[in-house]
């Protein structure tokens, strides 16, 4: 539920680092060029030399053991100055799908390379207009793939994408391309400076099945790892942008007052620091129970619907507190703004969660 | 096994021996044991079940064995919290001492204070009430008027005191006094202990819209009060006041969990009101999802309250997370009995009328009195306006 003494000098060391190294112009940046890469290469390479992406992975493949906690408070950070990093589609997602699917021949085989950041991977899931695992059109069977995805995050820098589809009697697997040269893509930027791609299988032939047998707890689990890690992610956005809130209240003056002085912004302010701390409390809960090893299926759900609520709420109101600056480009408040909606659709939107905990719970 | 552990199954071994079946079951609003000269027991169980908490201290777990607590470290009285809420033992005590008037008066009462009245408190045998608010001091306390004038060898106190819950019942009340009226608003307030048997106290109820009347006014008319009394320093009662209104906010929010435990749960009436597809799920996706939302929210508010908790193992608290709870929980506990009344329909409708159970009638009254949990205590608003200004700094 709190960060261990290890996991909090891992926090400080990401925000040092990042506070130097990449402030939220980087994503300008990204965003200004919208052939070129989805993250800034070279920071990344400093994050591995951090050994980030090695923090939760198992020391036998060249991890650090750290736990997810350990990444949690990372994401946090980087959520806070919205920096474009392969953590969540490589290192929360792909590692943790290999890890819990892949035949161990596999999993040596990538793990440490994940690890030692030598390779960053990301995997295909969503379909259609709204995130659901469970209504995955993707085929795999007689040994060719078809289908078409969407949404896919890191694609281009990615030197492994993993397929999510369903074989022929219907269970989820898992397929693992070395190359997309084969594979039909398109390339966009979507509006939060963020590029995606949408993949299109026809009977693709050739492809390593990962693991053996039907996985699809563990398909499923990677999935809620990835969740909960953009979730993670989010707190550390809604929370920048509360504190930005709060600072220019206490800066701008009207009617000979400083605004922070009026009630109803007090409220309003005070209402946002109580879901965010409910919402961050459900990601901490989560991440402990994924690092004791019990089963976080109705745990992301629940983080991931309140982060959502937490980040769109609080992105809302810091547009309209920040007044007519508010929806400038020139301020950074619009890019969390964006960046909310982008990640609310990510991994399953509030409803998709609500419905899924519902289900959890028994109701 | 670790000191914890086996702590855990001794607690648990023992809960099991002493707490009678009949006291395991959901417990309803007349069987709750209040302390006092004139308690009564409603059944021979409950009392044995209270006798048996009571001469371990565990009525008031973490108090110092040296006034008849438990003496129990705060891992130990969570397991102990986790093992009765295991078996669903009823609380063994209902009591404004063990709530907030206790924990105060052991940070700031004298050695004759506490060898006084805290084994009482432990052991139910005084009832006590809180004499705060007054007709024209509430959010504004400290513009109270009830003063307390030096008389050489006691006070003489006159004024009146509103809100004072079940003050018809108690034994003994708190009070905020004003000792010096010419100091500025907060310095001049006093912590005084008043028996309510002293002549010049009488007490008025005032009935509520949950149809009770635990309210009253209580008044003082030339009241004399003993000099030893007299907690903490003369006219800085104020701190005193602070620090039982803590324990009082930390009550108010963990209401939410205790009435879930004591009345009925939302999850369970919504199973046994709405209409229920083949698998068992809510029928009407609407409310389904409004029930999912609030749960989500209120598993939150435990998740929030346990990393508070390996914050204060770990002695690296964050002040301002408290600040949160009342606020929080009596907001959900709110929201939550919206939701109840929704799904009874019009079985919540009834006050009296015989063609609505008793549960009904229970879930209904409830609804109407938790309408005060966000305004007893500093209402709602004033918890927001410290949010805004503790926690977040912004400008006053
Ligand atoms: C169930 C219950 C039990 C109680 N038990 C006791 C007891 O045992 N002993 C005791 O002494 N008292 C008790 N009280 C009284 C309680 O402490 C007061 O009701 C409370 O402090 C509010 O005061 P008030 O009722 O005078 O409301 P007011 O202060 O008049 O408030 C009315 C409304 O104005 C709002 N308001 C006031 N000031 C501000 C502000 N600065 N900014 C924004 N909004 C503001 C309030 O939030 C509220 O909504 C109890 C109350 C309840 C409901």
């Amino acid at each position: 539920m709190i960060f261990n003494e290890e996991q909090s000098m891992l926090k400080d060391t990401a925000r040092a680092f990042i506070e130097e190294n990449a402030p939220v112009d980087n994503l300008r940046k990204l965003r200004a060029a919208p052939e070129g890469p989805a993250y800034d290469l070279e920071l990344w390479q400093q994050l591995v030399e951090l050994g980030i992406p090695a923090v939760a992975l198992p020391e036998e493949y060249g991890g650090l053991g750290f736990g997810f906690m350990g990444l949690a408070a990372v994401l946090g950070e980087t959520g806070r100055n919205l920096v474009a990093t392969p953590l969540v589609s490589s290192v929360a997602l792909a590692a943790s799908l290999i890890k819990l699917v892949g035949t161990e021949e596999q999993k040596s085989r990538w793990l440490p390379a994940l690890a030692s950041g030598e390779l960053t991977a990301t995997v295909a899931v969503q379909e259609g207009r709204h995130y659901n695992p469970k209504s995955i059109e993707t085929k795999w069977a007689n040994g060719a793939l078809s289908g078409s995805k969407t949404m896919v995050m890191d694609a281009q820098e990615a030197g492994l994408v993993l397929v999510i589809a369903k074989n022929a009697s219907g269970a989820l697997c898992v397929l693992a391309l070395n190359s997309l040269e084969d594979v039909e893509q398109e390339r966009y930027m979507l509006m939060d400076g963020r590029k995606f791609s949408d993949l299109h299988f026809r009977d693709l032939a050739g492809v390593e099945e990962l693991g053996e047998g039907e996985q699809v707890a563990s398909v499923e689990q990677a999935l809620d790892i990835a969740t909960i890690a953009l979730a993670a992610e989010m707190i550390g956005g809604a929370e920048s942008l509360l504190e930005r809130t709060v600072y220019h209240l206490n800066e701008r003056e009207q009617f000979d007052v400083k605004l922070a002085t009026f009630q109803a912004l007090q409220h309003r302010c005070a209402e946002m620091y109580c879901q965010l701390e409910l919402a961050r409390s459900a990601v901490l809960s989560a991440f402990t129970r994924l690092d004791q090893g019990r089963n976080i299926a109705k745990a992301a759900s629940q983080a991931k619907a309140l982060a959502n609520e937490c980040y769109q709420h609080i992105s809302n109101e810091a547009v309209q507190m920040h007044g007519g600056m508010g929806i400038t480009d020139e301020l950074d408040i619009g890019l969390y703004l964006k960046r909310s909606r982008v990640c609310n659709q990510l991994f399953g939107d509030a409803n998709f969660h609500r419905k899924r905990y519902a289900l959890q719970i028994g109701i | 096994m670790s000191d914890l552990e086996t702590f855990r199954a001794e607690t648990r071994a023992w809960l099991e021996a002493h707490c009678p079946e009949s006291q395991r079951q959901p417990i309803l609003k007349r069987e709750q044991i209040w302390g006092g000269r004139n308690r009564v027991f409603p059944s021979a169980d409950a009392q044995a079940w209270f006798e048996a908490m009571a001469d371990r201290g565990w009525t008031a777990p973490s108090w110092p064995k040296e006034y008849g607590g438990g003496g129990l470290s705060i891992e130990e009285a969570k397991v102990l919290q986790q093992e009765m809420a295991r078996l669903k033992c009823r609380p063994p005590l209902y009591e404004i001492g063990i709530w907030m008037f206790g924990p105060a008066l052991l940070a700031y009462g004298n050695e004759a204070q506490k060898q006084e009245h805290i084994p009482k408190i432990v052991k139910g045998e005084i009832r006590w009430a809180q004499g705060y608010s007054e007709p024209g001091a509430g959010s504004d306390l400290a513009s109270l008027k009830t003063k307390a004038e030096d008389m050489g060898d006691h006070f003489l106190v006159n004024g009146t005191k509103i809100w004072t819950t079940n003050a018809h019942k108690a034994d003994w009340i708190f009070c905020l006094v004003r000792t010096d009226p010419s100091a500025p608003k907060q310095q001049g307030i006093s912590f005084l202990l008043i028996d309510m048997a002293s002549e010049g106290v009488s007490v008025s109820p005032i009935e509520l819209i949950s149809g009770e009347s635990e309210f009253c006014q209580t008044f003082f008319d030339n009241v004399k009060v003993p000099k030893e009394n007299l907690v903490g320093e003369l006219n800085k009662g104020w701190d005193v006041a602070k620090e039982l209104l803590k324990h009082e906010r930390t009550l108010m929010s963990s209401m939410e969990s205790m009435s879930e435990k004591e009345d009925f749960s939302l999850l369970e009436l919504a199973q046994q009101y709405l209409s229920l597809n083949s698998e068992g799920t809510i029928e009407d996706g609407e409310i389904r999802s409004r029930i999912a939302q609030l749960l989500m929210e209120m598993e939150a508010f435990e998740q929030l309250n346990e990393r508070m908790f390996y914050q204060y193992k770990a002695k690296q608290v964050d002040q301002r997370l408290g600040m949160l709870l009342k606020h929080i929980g009596t907001k959900q506990l709110q929201r939550k009995d919206e939701l109840i009344l929704e799904v009874l329909g019009n079985k919540a409708l009834s006050w009296t009328a015989p063609t609505a159970n008793q549960q009904e009638h229970i879930v209904t009254r409830n609804w109407a009195f938790n309408k005060s949990h966000t305004i007893a205590g500093g209402t709602s608003e004033i918890q927001l306006n410290i949010i805004a200004k503790r926690a977040l700094g912004m400008a006053s």
